[in-house]
């Protein structure tokens, strides 16, 4: 990734913001995350997958120095969270899980309060705070009492504490959690513009979400962490079965024993769309079997409409690899598993991808 | 330093954006003016000097029935919404927190005390008021509610929600103000251990000590006792703040 044009700071030659080796963190009786090892450079925008209770929210709470690791390192800027937890805190902007906010006070008031909590200069607290206001599109709201905005505005409030004073790191935790799709974009796009200068963590179930917005992909699992790459490596590397779908118009009487017939082909499936057939094919090996099919076709002179591989989403390749020994892959669960449950009080989402 | 100030400005303004503030020091001021009417009449008909003695220990009293109120909030509520996660991941250590909130309460136990003042001009304009004493006497007022405002804040910060903590300290509160209301049943010279139990209900209890302040005695004994509990309470109250770390 290119070094941004971000304001020199004193960390300026840490590229490295996260660096967290060998992190377990045990509850009594709980094993909550299991050596997760990781690396968040400069301005990368990481999207933190898993099903509920799979140890995301501890991770953060880890990063963010809420309490520290059972074993394990966790930097953060180049500082231990452990003895540099004050420098720490004051590089990162995190929103909770459930976005806890004073209610009773007014949103300009609230927002003061916190950039004040967080030793922005004196001079330059009303306009932090402004611009705050102004990018969480708040501005029309700051004397109203928090009480009394709906759930929307209250997520800005808590995204405009999360971006006070320009932090290096924000750290998100389901940020856009029972929103409606248009304030879920604006968040998103906020989230996108934030990226290009800061490092972002974001934790969601809305996997189209962070296929949108996020640079790479943390997928963990009861406490592992089974996946780190980007979006499209993710899905590559644990749903490129080679599945190719064929569509060809006509009737497509015998197609289906022709493919059958080819050389490396494990398996079709035919379905009858009326005018259109589609097909798809898997391939025995991994085989690329696309040219062979176009080269079969042609020989045929089947009317092509199209071929490629299958596309298959980041949910699929999340439900690939956090799906437990029981359920068969590929099969998309509606009720994420919680294997082991965490002691924190989690509130129920219907938010899935 | 900063920090605190921002803290303290916070939770005093989070007693007077409730109507709590303005019920608590109403109902107090009328107790407490009641109290004093029939303690100034008392004095004039037996003929005693007046003096804020007796209206101070009708403080204590009162405050200490008031301290849950004041204090069950603090921490309790802050665990129960969730704010305690943005303040602890926020530059702010556990001292400064848990200070900042002794401290604001504190001021709002000023507040509610500074309209007493006047009992005590009242006093100074019609009879003769022992300047020294009202003042030591205010100081014994301030630091019992210290030691039970740190207990409140101690119990609020183990409960889970506010209500537990306000019961809980109420509890606490009224059994420290009647330990020593009960020592009389044991009899001096009864036996030497009973004799000790006494001495240690009377120097347990919380309404003794301000009379021995107001008559403008600042004995070390009481001012051990108050502040211990008061320093004893906020250490414990960081160490469970602390708790989260280690659980």
């Amino acid at each position: 990734m290119d070094p941004r044009t971000a304001p020199v700071l004193p960390q300026e030659k840490v590229r490295r913001m996260i660096d967290v080796r060998d992190l377990t963190k045990v509850y009594p009786g709980v094993l909550a995350v299991d050596r997760i090892s990781f690396r968040v450079e400069k301005g990368e925008v990481i999207g933190f997958l898993g099903p509920n209770g799979a140890g995301k929210s501890t991770t953060m709470r880890i990063l963010t120095c809420l309490f520290p690791p059972t074993t394990g390192t966790v930097s953060v800027g180049g500082f231990d969270v452990l003895r540099d937890s004050m420098k720490v805190r004051r590089m990162i902007g995190y929103l909770p899980e459930n976005n806890p906010l004073y209610t009773e006070m007014r949103v300009e008031e609230y927002l003061l309060f916190r950039a004040q909590i967080k030793q922005a200069p004196r001079a330059d607290r009303t306009r932090i705070v402004g611009s705050a206001m102004e990018k969480c599109g708040l501005a029309e709201r700051r004397t109203t009492i928090i009480d009394q905005l709906s759930k929307g505005f209250r997520q800005r409030v808590g995204m405009a504490d999360a971006i006070l004073n320009e932090p290096e790191i924000i750290i998100l935790d389901e940020p856009t959690i029972g929103l409606d799709p248009n304030q879920v974009r604006t968040v998103r796009e906020l989230i996108r513009e934030l990226g290009q200068r800061r490092t972002v963590i974001l934790s969601t179930h809305i996997l189209s979400e962070v296929e949108r917005t996020c640079g790479r992909v943390l997928i963990i699992n009861r406490g592992r962490l089974v996946a780190d790459g980007t979006p499209s490596q993710i899905i590559n590397k644990f749903t490129l079965t080679g599945r190719v779908r064929l569509e060809l118009r006509g009737t497509g009487e015998g197609v289906k024993e022709i493919i059958e017939r080819l050389p490396n082909v494990k398996r079709v499936a035919w379905m009858n769309k009326g005018e259109l057939q589609d097909y798809l094919v898997e391939p025995a090996n991994a085989a690329d079997l696309r040219s062979e099919l176009f080269k079969c076709a042609a020989q045929h002179s089947w009317d092509l409409v199209e071929l490629g591989h299958e596309r298959v989403s980041l949910e699929d390749a999340f439900v690939e690899v956090t799906a437990g020994p029981g359920s068969s892959s590929g099969v998309r669960r509606d009720t994420p598993r919680v294997e082991h449950p965490e002691p924190v009080k989690v509130p129920e989402t219907g938010g899935k991808g | 330093m900063r920090n605190i100030i921002a803290l303290i400005r916070r939770e005093l303004g989070a007693y007077f954006i409730s109507p709590m503030a303005y019920i608590i020091l109403t109902a107090l001021l009328a107790v407490s003016g009641f109290l004093f009417y029939f303690s100034m009449l008392r004095y004039s008909q037996q003929r005693l000097p007046a003096s804020m003695t007796e209206v101070q220990q009708y403080l204590v009293f009162l405050m200490t029935l008031i301290s849950p109120l004041i204090t069950m909030r603090l921490i309790a509520e802050e665990k129960n919404r969730g704010t305690i996660e943005t303040m602890m991941t926020a530059p702010v250590s556990e001292w400064q927190f848990v200070f900042a909130k002794f401290a604001a309460s504190m001021l709002f136990v000023c507040y509610l005390l500074l309209p007493t003042v006047f009992y005590a001009a009242f006093v100074a304009a019609y009879g003769t008021l022992d300047v020294k004493g009202m003042l030591t006497g205010y100081l014994g007022v301030f630091l019992t509610l210290g030691a039970v405002i740190s207990i409140g804040l101690l119990i609020s910060s183990m409960a889970s929600n506010q209500i537990t903590a306000g019961v809980v300290t109420l509890i606490v509160a009224c059994t420290l103000m009647m330990i020593s209301a009960f020592s009389p049943i044991l009899r001096p010279g009864a036996s030497q251990f009973l004799g000790m139990v006494k001495d240690v209900m009377n120097y347990v209890g919380i309404l003794n000590h301000v009379e021995e302040f107001s008559k403008g005695v600042i004995d070390t004994r009481p001012l051990v006792y108050l502040l211990s509990v008061m320093f004893g309470g906020l250490f414990l109250t960081v160490r469970v703040v602390e708790s989260r770390r280690w659980r």
